[in-house]
């Protein structure tokens, strides 16, 4: 029972949180529901969930509040559910930490394969900023301290920009970044509205190290969000 | 704009001439009972007359002409333009400066008042233009506001077919997902009889929800078109308080319910179908938002000579009083929209919208109190009796065919 990983639902529709629960159960996870954030969070807080996938509008204390607090506490893994017209305040979830999204209605093999990248990637061992020299990822190999890059074992030369942009993608790979938070990482605070540096930097990596830069598998697009890294890893 | 054919300088000119040799031709003939005095202001008169309608300069035509007929008629030597005495030459230079002034003076008045028509029509102009201009601004406003409300509606309804969409979704494709596995023999998904049935009844209740919602929408439209077709005629308030309760029998199998029906209520005209809507409607709120095992309260009683009282009374939290009107505003919902907590399903947000409706179209009223000792809430609505001459044929139609 406690190999299970713990699925915390919070979502007002209890017809939703219903048919989460017995789907989440089948594919072996152990699943708790909350009514609304305020009870997510005492939930979380009570029973320690290895992920929360939690809906934006609820009463009371809502889904972006949830993701606030959890984030203050925790690195849980948080996927949000939202609907088409919510873009904004999805990408605000994101921006407030939330890894990933799923937007209503969607398919269970949807979810279950966002928990699973979610999962996963919570369980890597995280990399200690410190003493790290190298970075292993699916196909990408960097040393840090020589600043020397392979993909699927060739290497490549990148701009120092790009090094630092392709080394954040692979550190949050599997998550959703915001335009505004790569902008805010790689070139600080005063540059977040300018995705179109993102694009052109984007770009050149991606003519770099893609296979076929016009139809991209490392570095993927969602649309008016900005990107999620694979490296290839499963 | 354009002069017209009188302005013209060489009408002035035509006139000058004319009125001055008509004018001397009429006072020769009188003859010589007037004197010269009287002549020379007649022409005088005639002079100004011509610069305040010409200008000075068919005036000054005028004068000279005036001054020779004057000379040559009427001061002695007559027949000569030989002036002998010194004051004629006065008269001759009045009638000069008379013309000129005159004409000058007149030119200016015009002008000025030229200029004022000008300026009060470019005052006109500008407040016609201001008015447009403000109308159009109001206009755009008003389709703002129209289509602000609009996309809040587009809202408020997406979410309500999305989210039983959502659920039907995501339990279909459990479902299938674990019939695929089968097949293929994937690793195998853990779903057991009583899984598949709540899958299953997840995706019918949520059918059930698409089609209230969507013939409730239908509903809405109608009652906002002024479409609702009122079948009236003469009814028992009991009959449809009893079909009410019987519909949310249920819904209501877990709270007490308690009828307050008047002795010897008169019958109503009223569609009897759409009232008791109306008390289902309400019934269903009270069960939906108070605790199971608790009370709901039923009553009907006469209010005045023309009009009867029905309600419904639930022993749940209560509506605040500053949401007592927003409730029937149609996707209102308070739990969701209005701060108070809950931990229950949520209805369309169109039944008192279209309760509010129904009781509208009977000329009646609908509002919400509180319950007994403040607590709870009491939903309350008026309908006339009907005037009790009408004799609806239908009734007689229907019955008829009822008794087969």
């Amino acid at each position: 029972m406690t190999d299970q990983p713990r699925i915390l639902v919070v979502d007002d529709e209890p017809q939703l949180t219903r048919v989460l629960r017995t789907g989440l159960k089948s594919r072996g996870y152990d699943v708790r529901a909350a009514a609304d954030g305020l009870a997510g969070f005492e939930a979380f807080n009570d029973w320690h969930p290895d992920l929360v996938i939690t809906d934006l509008a609820m009463p009371n204390v809502d889904g972006l509040e949830l993701c606030r607090r959890l984030r203050a506490i925790s690195q849980v893994p948080i996927i949000v559910l939202s609907a088409k017209g919510e873009e904004k305040t999805k990408v605000e979830a994101l921006d407030l930490g939330a890894d990933d999204f799923v937007t209503k209605p969607f398919g269970i093999d949807e979810l279950l394969a966002r928990v699973r990248a979610s999962l996963r990637r919570a369980k890597a061992p995280p990399i200690n900023e410190a003493t790290a020299t190298v970075l292993d990822s699916g196909d990408f190999h960097v040393d840090l301290e020589s600043r020397e890059i392979t993909v699927r074992g060739k290497p490549i030369h990148l701009t120092p920009k790009e090094f630092d942009l392709l080394v954040y993608f692979i550190k949050h790979s599997g998550k959703v970044l915001t335009h505004r938070t790569l902008l805010a990482a790689l070139w600080g605070g005063n540059y977040v509205e300018q995705n179109e540096y993102l694009r052109v930097f984007v770009g050149n990596l991606r003519k770099k190290i893609e296979p076929d830069a016009a139809t991209p598998r490392y570095i993927l697009t969602e649309p008016w969000i900005g990107y999620r890294f694979d490296s290839g890893q499963n | 704009m354009q002069r017209s054919r009188l302005d013209h300088k060489w009408a002035g000119y035509a006139v000058a001439a004319l009125s001055v040799g008509v004018l001397t031709l009429l006072l020769k003939v009188v003859g010589t009972h007037v004197n010269a005095t009287t002549v020379s202001l007649a022409l005088l008169l005639n002079v100004l007359f011509i610069a305040t309608r010409w200008g000075s300069v068919p005036a000054l035509a005028a004068s000279i002409l005036a001054m020779l007929c004057f000379n040559f008629f009427f001061l002695p030597p007559f027949g000569t333009f030989t002036i002998a005495a010194a004051d004629n030459w006065i008269a001759l230079l009045a009638f000069l400066l008379t013309a000129v002034t005159a004409g000058q003076l007149s030119a200016s008045a015009k002008k000025r008042a030229e200029e004022a028509e000008t300026g009060r029509r470019e005052i006109e102009r500008l407040y016609a233009e201001l008015r447009d201009a403000f109308g159009r601004a109001s206009h755009a406003e008003a389709l703002r506001q129209s289509e602000k409300l609009k996309s809040a509606l587009l809202d408020a309804v997406t979410h309500d077919l999305r989210t039983p969409l959502t659920s039907i979704k995501a339990s279909i494709t459990t479902l299938l997902d674990e019939v695929r596995g089968r097949i293929t023999g994937e690793p195998p998904v853990a779903l057991d009889a009583e899984s598949r049935v709540e899958m299953m009844e997840v995706i019918d209740e949520e059918s059930d929800r698409l089609s209230r919602f969507i013939n409730g929408l239908i509903e809405l439209a109608r009652i906002e078109a002024g479409e609702l077709q009122l079948r009236r005629r003469w009814g028992v308030v009991e009959e449809i308080i009893s079909a009410a309760l019987t519909r949310a029998e249920p819904i209501t199998r877990e709270h007490r319910i308690e009828l307050d029906v008047e002795n010897e209520l008169p019958g109503v005209r009223v569609d009897e179908r759409a009232v008791s809507e109306v008390v289902y409607t309400l019934i269903d709120n009270a069960a939906k938002y108070s605790a199971k095992g608790s009370t709901i309260r039923i009553t009907a009683r006469r209010a005045g000579d023309e009009s009867i009282q029905m309600g419904v009374e639930d022993e749940g939290p209560g509506i605040p009083s500053e949401l007592r009107e927003r409730v029937f505003d149609k996707f209102f919902r308070a739990t969701r929209d209005g701060d108070i907590p809950h931990h229950q399903p949520t209805g369309t947000g169109m039944g008192l919208a279209i309760a509010k409706g129904i009781v509208e179209a009977h000329e009646g009223t609908i509002w919400i109190e509180s319950g007994r000792n403040g607590k709870g809430t009491r939903v309350m609505f008026t309908l006339p009796i009907g005037d009790e001459d009408v004799v609806d044929e239908k009734q007689y139609t229907s019955a008829t065919v009822e008794t087969r």
